[in-house]
């Protein structure tokens, strides 16, 4: 099979893949073990890494693989623009702009399904000509996996230069040794995935994307920035709308059973609730208004503390409207638009994080 | 040739594996981005039983370097690693190392130094070292980081001197190559044969005097000897570079060069940029332009003449600097190369340019767009290459998205501190309703993880202030996720300063404000100062902290613990509790985390004789409240006051997000963290467990989180006592200081 990859890299320099996905996910891994299973097991060499920080929960995470000859040394140090195979480890990514920058006639595509989901919901660009789909977290659940590794197979099988042998070998590599109570699992999964993974055939509907913009100061420059990198635009982060950062869930306010104790606004992380002077049982005091959903991280910090249940856990899909949806009052006018933000990325080091997820952590 | 086997590793990896290989006696560190990971990689082979390297986690970066020291005194072989600010914080270590001539190893992983604080790769760091003393091997390969650092320990040994083995941060640190390493440890060592002192430190019949006191005419010769060490060294290494060719078969010079021989243009850069420069220079081949490109594998001692021999056939060349040395119009390494062509007579005609500060991406256009500028004869000798002046027109101030926080809005009245004729501080009020009125000083949107706890703490603090705040956040995750440019979700003023130097800075800042207001340049009226530290800042700035409160400056203190370096991926501090994994204390078969207790801050603190001192906690509001009000108080009107409050990190904790206060109030309830103050000398306990039937055993607090399950086992058994009874014999000694 590998002779495909030979012909391919016979009229160019790379072969490259770019992997879409949040913190959490375990692209950073399944990203080192692609490059390594060309170098190992191919007869090629590669090249693998990620976006710098990265792989705190909800973080956009990019990762960068490049195949080329082996003989040829790979010279360069710069993410893949032009991909040859783009992999979307979730299915929210796919209104990103940002996620489909340089792909075009060339580019084969992979989309992790939502869970349950049959087929893919929202087109792609245009110009994308092959696209495949598989149900990695189904997967992922029902073999005691990870997304990574289901995603790991798909890619393998996409990419076809790569046998499930060689893929299981590499899988057998990385984790075996470290996590062996994990790997069983771990090969159902990526098997899984490399069987599974199926050719969609492509609706042509056209869907507009949303561009990702760094705010409303993002044409600072030397000539206009303030000296000293001195920011003087102060609560600025209010244009962030962290919505991507939520897990599927949002706390729903029942107001009638609300009690205004206030312990929501003492656990919230994220300055969600709306408080302002009103009466509650005839008294003046301050009274929750409502939630501002823009900046709710989906934590579900005030569902566990509130004594009532005036808050309580829903599916977001289930709550398009939502109620007692109260922007934040402080703010004196609306930004020109919310950018779509998950946490910083800052963590530059995988060691403690992959440990913990391979065994089946939270994170 | 040696036997070798391939690993798919990133530099920090294989400057790991040859550290282990090595069989090196001992490292100190102190966890920077991105030179982390070393130390965590050696720290999960020490669990796994693959090495027995002694690692000695300091509490900043200049102990670490003393630690070092120390240890190469000694007679050990020894190994730091570091970036950056750390660098310059270990800074005047350096010449003290290379002074009194103790060879060791330093892996300098190349980072932007502050401010403002960036983690990305540039050469502002490493360029500060040129005048140390040092040699400095400089890799732009995952497979030269490898083979620097064996070789690196052979020419310190041979020459008496410490050496570094720099690289570049991220692009050479994280991104994984293929690459070889020697099957079999014993190569390596033999390679570098056995270690030999001069003047064995620790031979008690025949005792020396390390450090002397010297003066001139002494001084200078001192001087020359170093100088003479240099010069050894420049003559060794080609050898070093030859016999180290011949055992892996990959053969290095001090220079590296692609098409030099017939290039009329030449580009000279240093570390990762070379390679993708090459790529340039085989576009512009295949496009007739004869081109080059050259870098520098040895930076001290420079290699001036290998260099003049690959330059001085060029007619044009271009030196691109990761960083400037500002004033001197061109970064460190065209200042050299420009001095060395006029040394030995070069005609080439030379530009010089600043390019990809801050880790900026290099691709191979913008190695093509050098040669261009290389080119262009009105194209200045000296620029900045990758800048952007903005556009005014786009950044027209649409106005403020928040009205300033004034005295009149945040006076509410709803929470008051008085002091009583008896001399005892009151607070009234301060009910979580009541004070739902307080404006956030802090904006929403800040990139915290989802359930983290500092911005709970912070907003738990500040609600009960009623006076205007200024904040200070020493570097942390705090601080991070806060202020990523352009936005800043601060609403009040606020500064960041390095690490170990918040409260200093913070009481230079107060003393200011106080004589302006007192000269009538400012208005009047009470500001509480307030510096927030967490992360493990209480380690590396415990000195400035305690230098704060001796001098009694008015400002509080306020630190966010949330038990580790959570910013940089989870190293441990001082602060993590005993037996906690974390990236440097792994748990394996021969480690269960990490070996110590966490430290008592508060205790450390009361030694200083502060009038205020309280611990907090989210799971006990009001009581947070009511003492983060007296603690303003002390702050504005007495001296220094500090408040510590145990604070959530779910992703690390590796927790569930939404119940953190429950894990937050275990921690409390097994007396790890038990809520007190001590006021003016009186210790006060809030909340006993005991009293109130919640007091629970610590096993129960650590299976809550996924960083201390494992201590649940029965093989922990052990480790759970002996932090049982730590916990147990700091509140029992608490109770009785609060009984009498």
């Amino acid at each position: 099979m590998t002779e495909n990859m030979y012909e391919i890299l016979q009229n160019r320099d790379y072969y490259e893949i770019r992997l879409e996905s949040i913190g959490g996910l375990g692209a950073n891994l399944c990203g080192k073990m692609l490059g390594e299973l060309a170098v190992r097991y191919l007869n090629l060499n590669s090249a693998a890494f990620s976006s710098y920080g990265s792989e705190k929960t909800g973080t956009p995470v990019k990762g960068y693989i490049r195949y080329c000859l082996p003989e040829k040394e790979i010279r360069i140090h710069s993410p893949v623009v032009h991909p040859d195979l783009l992999a979307v480890f979730h299915q929210a990514l796919m209104h990103d702009q940002s996620v489909w920058k340089g792909c075009g006639r060339q580019t084969k595509v992979l989309v992790a399904l939502d869970e349950g989901q049959e087929e893919l919901s929202g087109g792609l660009p245009d110009d994308i000509k092959e696209c495949y789909v598989v149900n990695a977290r189904q997967i992922a659940m029902a073999s005691k996996s990870r997304i990574n590794v289901v995603m790991l197979g798909a890619i393998a099988k996409v990419m076809g230069v790569a046998s499930l042998e060689d893929v299981r070998q590499i899988c057998r590599d990385s984790l075996g040794k470290k996590y062996p109570d994990a790997l069983e699992g771990n090969l159902k999964g990526l098997e899984s995935g490399y069987e599974q993974v199926r050719n969609l055939t492509l609706c042509t509907e056209t869907v507009s994307r949303k561009e990702k913009r760094s705010g409303e100061s993002q044409e600072w420059g030397y000539a206009t920035a303030p000296i000293g990198g001195v920011n003087p635009r102060f609560g600025s982060t209010a244009v962030a709308d962290l919505s991507p950062s939520r897990q599927g869930y949002i706390p729903i306010f029942i107001k009638e059973r609300c009690i205004n104790c206030g312990l929501c606004d003492s656990t919230c992380p994220d300055m969600v609730f709306q408080f302002s002077r009103g009466e509650y049982n005839g008294k003046e005091m301050m009274v929750n208004q409502g939630l501002d959903y823009y900046h709710c991280k989906g934590c579900m910090r005030c569902v566990n503390v509130c004594p009532v249940n005036a808050l309580v856990q829903g599916s977001e899909a289930e709550h398009v409207q939502k109620q007692y949806f109260i922007p934040n009052q402080d703010m004196l006018r609306v930004p020109d638009y919310y950018v779509e933000s998950g946490p910083d990325g800052y963590i530059t080091s995988e060691s403690y994080l992959t440990e913990v997820r391979m065994e089946g952590g939270e994170v | 040739m040696e036997k070798q086997v391939m690993e798919y590793a990133g530099g920090n990896e294989m400057a790991a594996i040859a550290i282990k290989q090595i069989g090196y006696d001992l490292m100190g560190y102190y966890p920077i981005t991105p030179s982390t990971q070393i130390a965590e990689n050696l720290d999960a082979m020490r669990a796994g039983g693959e090495t027995d390297l002694i690692m000695i986690a300091a509490e900043g970066e200049h102990s670490a370097a003393g630690i070092c020291y120390g240890a190469a005194v000694g007679g050990g072989r020894v190994i730091n690693a570091t970036s950056a600010n750390g660098l310059l914080y270990a800074l005047e270590q350096l010449p003290v190392q290379s002074g009194t001539r103790y060879p060791m190893v330093m892996n300098v992983v190349c980072r932007t130094v502050s401010g403002p604080l960036s983690i990305k790769g540039d050469h502002s760091d490493i360029m500060y070292l040129l005048n140390a003393g040092w040699p400095i091997l400089f890799a732009h390969t995952v497979q030269q980081v490898y083979d620097f650092n064996i070789i690196a320990l052979k020419l310190a040994e041979q020459v008496r001197l410490p050496v570094v083995v720099a690289y570049d941060g991220f692009f050479t640190s994280h991104q994984k190559r293929r690459c070889m390493r020697f099957e079999a440890d014993e190569t390596v060592r033999q390679f570098i044969g056995p270690k030999r002192e001069e003047y064995p430190f620790l031979d008690l019949h025949q005792p020396v005097t390390v450090g002397s006191y010297m003066n001139e005419p002494d001084l200078i010769n001192n001087r020359y000897q170093l100088y003479l060490a240099m010069r050894e060294a420049a003559e060794r290494i080609p050898a070093l570079f030859a016999e180290y060719g011949n055992l892996s078969g990959r053969k290095y010079g001090t220079v590296e060069s692609y098409f030099h021989e017939d290039a009329e243009e030449l580009l000279v850069l240093l570390g990762s940029s070379y390679e993708t420069a090459k790529e340039g220079v085989d576009r512009l081949r295949r496009a007739g332009r004869k081109a080059g490109t050259v870098t520098l594998n040895v930076l001290r001692p420079f290699p001036e003449k290998e260099l003049y021999a690959s330059c001085e056939k060029a007619g044009r060349i271009l030196i691109a600097d990761r960083q400037d040395s500002y004033g001197a119009w061109g970064g460190n390494l065209s200042l050299e190369v420009r001095a060395m062509m006029q040394k030995f007579g070069g005609k080439a005609k030379i530009k010089s340019l600043v390019y990809g500060l801050g880790g900026m991406d290099f691709f191979a256009d913008d190695a093509e767009k050098m040669f261009d500028i290389l080119k262009d004869p009105e194209a200045p000798d000296f620029a900045y290459y990758g800048v952007t002046p903005g556009d005014a027109g786009k950044t027209a101030d649409k106005g403020n998205f928040f009205a300033p926080l004034t005295r009149e809005r945040t006076g509410l009245g709803a929470t008051t501190v008085q002091k009583e004729t008896s001399g005892e501080v009151q607070v009234k009020g301060g009910t979580l309703n009541a004070t739902a009125a307080m404006p956030k000083r802090i904006a929403p949107g800040h990139g915290a993880c989802p359930g983290c706890g500092i911005p709970v703490n912070l907003n738990l603090l500040l609600r009960a202030i009623e006076d205007p705040v200024v904040l200070l956040f020493q570097t942390g995750c705090g601080m991070i996720v806060t202020t990523a440019y352009p936005r800043t979700s601060f609403k009040v003023p606020y500064l960041h300063n390095l690490f170990q130097n918040g409260a200093a800075t913070l009481s230079g800042l107060a003393e200011i404000c106080y004589r302006k207001q007192k000269k009538g340049e400012i208005p009047p009226g009470d500001i509480v100062f307030v510096m927030v530290s967490g992360d493990g800042g209480m380690d590396i700035g415990m000195g400035s902290a305690i230098g704060t409160a001796l001098r009694g400056h008015r400002i509080l203190i306020f630190e966010y613990d949330n038990g580790g370096y959570m910013n940089t991926g989870y190293q441990l501090s001082y602060s993590t509790p005993k037996g906690a994994r974390s990236a440097t204390s792994h748990v394996g078969k021969m480690q269960y985390g990490k070996t110590f207790f966490h430290k008592d801050m508060p205790r450390i603190m009361a030694a200083t004789g502060i009038p205020y001192i309280a611990t907090v906690a989210e799971s006990n509001p009001t009581d947070f409240i009511r003492k983060a009000a007296k603690a303003a108080y002390y702050a504005k009107t007495e001296g220094t006051a500090y408040v510590k409050a145990l604070s959530a990190c779910p992703l690390n904790w590796n927790d569930n997000p939404a119940t953190e206060r429950r894990v937050i109030e275990a921690g409390v309830n097994c007396c790890y963290f038990p809520l007190f103050e001590k006021e003016q000398g009186k210790t006060t306990l809030n909340f006993d467990p005991d009293a109130a039937g919640k007091k629970i055993p610590v096993t129960d607090w650590l299976a809550m989180m996924g960083r201390t399950r494992h201590l649940c086992r029965d093989a922990y058994r052990p480790v759970v006592e002996s932090l049982q009874q730590e916990i147990d014999r700091r509140f029992s000694l608490l109770k009785r200081e609060a009984e009498k």
